[in-house]
């Protein structure tokens, strides 16, 4: 197991979205041009609800930020975190189970899982 | 034997009168017990002792010191895992704070709201958590019962019965020939016995290339029907026929003493016959009274049964609406049902509940495909809103990374399980 191996890759992921554990193309990614607002981004998040809603992260993602073929999701900047999250609902980023997952979730419920993985160790 | 609950509360009062044990808390504390300890029993437990930090007893019965994983247990059978990588302890658990009781659940008196033991003893809960998975229908495939099941293997609850399934694939004959009696709807996993047929062909296709597979199925379509019939055409083509019910599938016998399977009239002589019969949920939700025909109905806000406010039923035996009978429906249902359940008890927030599903399954090396979707709950059902699935025709490149992703996903989910 490759404990955190993807937090030093995160500056990288974060511009480009690379993370080849992810079932698809690529190329079809336009995250270079994504931007989330700045409204969204200074939503102030309930640690407390995004416990709740990481229920829905933690059947797949792995708390201890360990890696077997899916990114850990632990201990992420809030902001970075809500970046990836709306990339995936804005579906500027590929990926279909993260595109389904985030696309259900408001701006406060992805606000509120960012405040609770930053938590994390 | 169907037990009605007034002859099960019979029973269980003669049970306490000889056995009067009680596990009851002593603390004062709300006591939730939890009957089952795979994906949905095993997550509810670990959430309600982690998520209340000591304010409830929770307690988990479950006979098996080691659980195997229904789930990857077919890649298993294709040579891609080891026994030992699906197998599962529960000591993360009892570290955890669960107590884990190894024993059968036997009874449940609603009244006494208590859970009697084979062992003797009995469980006084304040909620009641029921897991079961599945049992298997009397008389679903005509020859079969479970005193046939060494002869023909169900390895549809995983474990010993998968070893058994894997010993008789590895001594086929050369050229020998592997049936499968498919299930109807509704049953746990799926897409679990195309991903099966698919692992034994594999296994054949790398050991026993002239094998044949037949497969007598009672529903004329199945989960991921276009990409698993695609992969057999790429990876497998000629070894597997597939039977539906259109053409004769679901008339289906076997006579596991002669070793033959009969479909539509014509009999033919197999040398392993893996039979997945129809299924209901297992049998301690029918004792305790909350089932109605094979399944528990469920309320999809929390999980509690129609029958009984303090009784939930979680995973494949629940009847809860849209989402598919799947390990990762389990631990999906749990954790809406954990958050209720210490709500109830301790007053903490409740939030509305939200539930995913997500199954992978793998064709041949390399080649994995997968479908998902994400629920809400209504006031008469747990409702689908979005789902997606893989595309026939997808690259070698996407299919390696969902086959990799897949590997992901089983160290996640049994880590939320189990800890």
């Amino acid at each position: 197991m490759m404990k955190h191996i993807l937090m030093p890759l995160f500056s990288v992921c974060f511009l480009s979205a690379p993370l080849g554990a992810f079932g698809d193309d690529q190329d079809a990614d336009d995250t270079d041009e994504f931007d989330v607002s700045e409204e969204i981004l200074s939503i102030k998040g309930d640690p407390e609800y995004g416990e709740y809603l990481s229920g829905d992260c933690t059947g797949c993602h792995q708390v201890d930020g360990s890696y077997d073929g899916i990114p850990s999701i632990t201990g992420w900047d809030e902001e970075s975190f809500v970046w990836a999250m709306h990339s995936y609902k804005e579906k500027a980023r590929e990926h279909p189970v993260m595109q389904m997952m985030a696309g259900r979730l408001s701006n406060d419920e992805i606000a509120a899982l960012a405040a609770y993985f930053a938590t994390l160790e | 034997m169907k037990l009605n609950r007034r002859t099960f509360l019979g029973t269980a009062a003669a049970a306490s009168m000889s056995a009067p044990a009680v596990y009851a808390g002593g603390h004062g504390k709300p006591r939730v017990v939890v009957v089952g300890g795979g994906a949905g029993g095993a997550t509810a437990a670990r959430y309600i002792a982690k998520d209340s930090k000591g304010a409830i007893d929770v307690t988990l019965i479950e006979p098996t010191r080691t659980y195997y994983t229904c789930f990857f247990s077919n890649l298993y059978l294709g040579g891609f895992k080891d026994v030992e990588d699906i197998g599962h302890s529960y000591g993360n658990l009892a570290a955890a704070g669960v107590n884990v009781v190894h024993d059968w659940a036997v009874g449940v008196d609603r009244d006494a709201k208590t859970v009697s033991l084979a062992g003797g003893a009995s469980v006084a809960y304040d909620k009641l958590i029921l897991s079961p998975g599945i049992d298997f229908v009397d008389g679903a495939v005509q020859g079969w019962d479970l005193s046939s099941q060494n002869a023909m293997p169900h390895a549809y609850k995983a474990g010993s019965q998968t070893e058994l399934l894997k010993a008789q694939l590895a001594a086929m004959p050369s050229g020998g020939t592997f049936a499968l009696v498919a299930p109807p709807n509704p049953y746990r996993c799926p897409p679990g016995p195309y991903e099966r047929i698919s692992m034994v062909a594999h296994y054949l296709k790398n050991n026993n290339p002239t094998a044949k597979i037949i497969v007598a199925d009672p529903k004329p379509k199945f989960s991921k029907m276009a990409l698993f019939q695609e992969g057999w055409a790429n990876h497998y083509d000629g070894m597997i026929d597939w039977i539906g019910s259109e053409f004769g599938g679901s008339n289906v016998s076997v006579n596991p003493d002669a070793m033959t399977v009969t479909i539509d009239g014509e009999e033919t002589k197999v040398d392993v016959c893996n039979v997945i019969p129809a299924m209901k949920a297992g049998r301690i939700a029918d004792m305790a009274g909350v089932t109605d025909g094979r399944w528990a109905p469920v309320n999809a806000a929390d999980m509690s049964t129609k029958a009984d406010p303090d009784v939930y039923v979680l995973g494949d035996a629940s009847q809860q609406g849209d989402m598919p009978k799947s390990g990762f429906s389990a631990n999906s249902q749990a954790k809406v049902c954990a958050n209720a359940v210490r709500g109830a008890l301790t007053g903490s927030k409740v939030f509305p509940a939200k539930f995913s599903n997500t199954c992978w399954s793998l064709i041949s090396t390399n080649d994995g495909v997968k479908v998902g979707a994400t629920y809400e709950a209504t006031d008469e059902k747990i409702a689908k809103v979005d789902g997606f699935i893989s595309k026939t025709g997808e690259s070698a490149d996407v299919r390696q990374a969902t086959y990799e992703e897949s590997e992901g996903w089983y160290s996640g989910i049994t880590a939320d399980m189990f800890g």
